[in-house]
């Protein structure tokens, strides 16, 4: 294995380049891609590696060999052959990850507003925390306690979590948003609603997102660049329509 | 029934139990997400006490608080006395003495939270310090609670140390553990006999506020969601 990874030229105008090596489980991840549009998914079976992907950006794994490049403020987060490691906190991303995790100790409303509680100027706060809580549709929700609250609906609120941290975020640039499996839980209509609805605001934000999905109509909905996945792999990358009608083809081929 | 003792032995328990909580929050944090070998070897010595008879510990602490050593004659220079047989003397040794009970509950509580509720913190961009308070602290509220209860009462309690470093002092180190002990060698049995209950019964309530306390949790969770 290598010491060092590099990254393309290109790399210095993406918002992010990542590149890892990894071996986890049974599993030997080998990907590198930039982000370029303002939503891209990480596409493929479970057990493919995206999950991994998406908590080396976000701080939670150190693999063997890896580095991550936050494109707009520059600035590297993780290279491991020059030992540099930014902690999650001090990285310009905001994540929810697969399972929700609720504080419990918080209603609906304060789980959603807690990644807006350091802000320096938080004027626009209330206003933010409604929309967010709107867009997610837990406004009736907002004064309940987690406990009871059914999967999707946890599922909800951890988005909007994530959602409203990054919104919030009053430094410079924008944070990336990590979303693993954010409508995992959702049902048809609901989920429709919820995914237009988010891309439509998080571009109206400017937020750039990467989330995790092996659901081709989500991918089709949120009208997303795809990178799809396979054992570890990246095997492509390109428009949605591009890279499932590949799929398509290949699928259908087997049939033949 | 010794007066002067009870409201020393409540002004050193809450003192003790005061200091105890700021050295203890931090070093069991430390201790949970520390490394395999520091982490055993403070844990091994924050454990000390529990095992050391307590005339030990009251010993090397009586020649390093006193006039012999070095960091015992600055002390003595900077308050005017020496910290052996003084109360700031027996505050010192009640620390290092119920450090173990207060540690213990706080890394078995902090052990316990789910590494996705600090991440999930981290993930929003929550800083460590951040994450501790708002996070970690609130999800083990009753850890905090035994550690407190356990501290003061274990103070409350101890006698070899006191007698080691305190001695006897009316007023400034006679503890109402040692008070009753001097009842005793006075043939004093109707004050014995207060004193220990009141020591018994002081520890029965504690105890049971500890081991109620899950219960009453639960009650606490169930009406929070209903007001709300």
């Amino acid at each position: 294995m290598e010491g060092r990874l590099t990254l393309s030229a290109k790399a210095q105008e993406s918002l992010l380049a990542v590149a890892i090596r990894h071996r986890v489980g049974g599993l030997s991840l080998d990907v590198s891609f930039e982000l370029t549009k303002p939503w891209t998914v990480l596409f493929g079976p479970s057990g493919s590696g995206k999950t991994t992907v998406l908590r080396t950006i976000a701080g939670f794994v150190r693999p063997d060999t890896a580095s991550v490049v936050c494109g707009a403020p520059k600035r590297t987060l993780l290279d491991t052959g020059e030992r540099v490691f930014v902690p999650s906190h001090q990285r310009l991303v905001r994540s929810a990850a697969q399972s929700a995790r609720l504080f419990p100790h918080r209603s609906v409303r304060e789980n959603v507003a807690y990644g807006m509680e350091w802000r320096s100027h938080p004027a626009d706060e209330a206003q933010v925390l409604r929309e967010v809580m709107e867009l997610m549709r837990l406004t009736t929700l907002a004064d309940r306690g987690t406990a009871d609250l059914s999967g999707g609906e946890r599922q909800r609120v951890s988005v909007a979590r994530a959602v409203a941290a990054a919104v919030a975020f009053d430094g410079v640039g924008k944070p990336l948003l990590l979303l693993d499996e954010p409508f995992a839980g959702l049902d048809g209509v609901l989920r429709d609603e919820l995914a237009v609805g988010l891309r439509d605001s998080l571009t109206r934000w400017k937020i750039p997102v990467l989330s995790v999905s092996h659901d081709v109509g989500e991918c089709y909905l949120l009208g997303a660049e795809v990178i799809r996945m396979a054992e570890g792999k990246v095997i492509e990358q390109g428009p949605v329509e591009w890279v499932l009608e590949r799929e398509r083809e290949r699928l259908l081929s087997r049939l033949s | 029934m010794d007066f002067e003792a009870l409201s020393l032995t409540l002004r050193l328990a809450v003192g003790t139990t005061a200091i105890l909580l700021v050295i203890a929050l931090p070093l069991a944090w430390w201790i949970t997400r520390g490394h395999s070998m520091s982490r055993a070897v403070v844990q091994a010595v924050v454990a000390l006490p529990l095992v050391l008879p307590p005339t030990v510990l009251g010993y090397y602490l009586l020649v390093a608080l006193g006039p012999l050593t070095a960091p015992g004659r600055w002390m003595m220079h900077l308050l005017g006395h020496p910290l052996a047989f003084s109360f700031s003397g027996l505050l010192i040794g009640s620390v290092l003495y119920s450090l173990p009970f207060a540690v213990q509950p706080l890394v078995a509580g902090f052990g316990g939270v789910d590494a996705g509720y600090i991440e999930a913190a981290a993930g929003l961009g929550a800083k460590p310090a951040k994450v501790f308070y708002s996070v970690v602290l609130p999800l083990t509220r009753s850890s905090l609670l035994t550690s407190a209860v356990l501290a003061f009462t274990h103070t409350v309690g101890e006698f070899g140390v006191v007698l080691m470093l305190g001695g006897n002092i009316p007023g400034a180190t006679r503890t109402l553990s040692i008070s009753l002990y001097d009842q005793v060698q006075d043939f004093n049995y109707a004050a014995a006999d207060r004193t220990a209950l009141l020591l018994l019964v002081a520890s029965l309530v504690a105890l049971l506020v500890i081991y109620l306390l899950p219960s009453l949790r639960k009650m606490d969770g169930r009406q929070a969601d209903i007001v709300r």
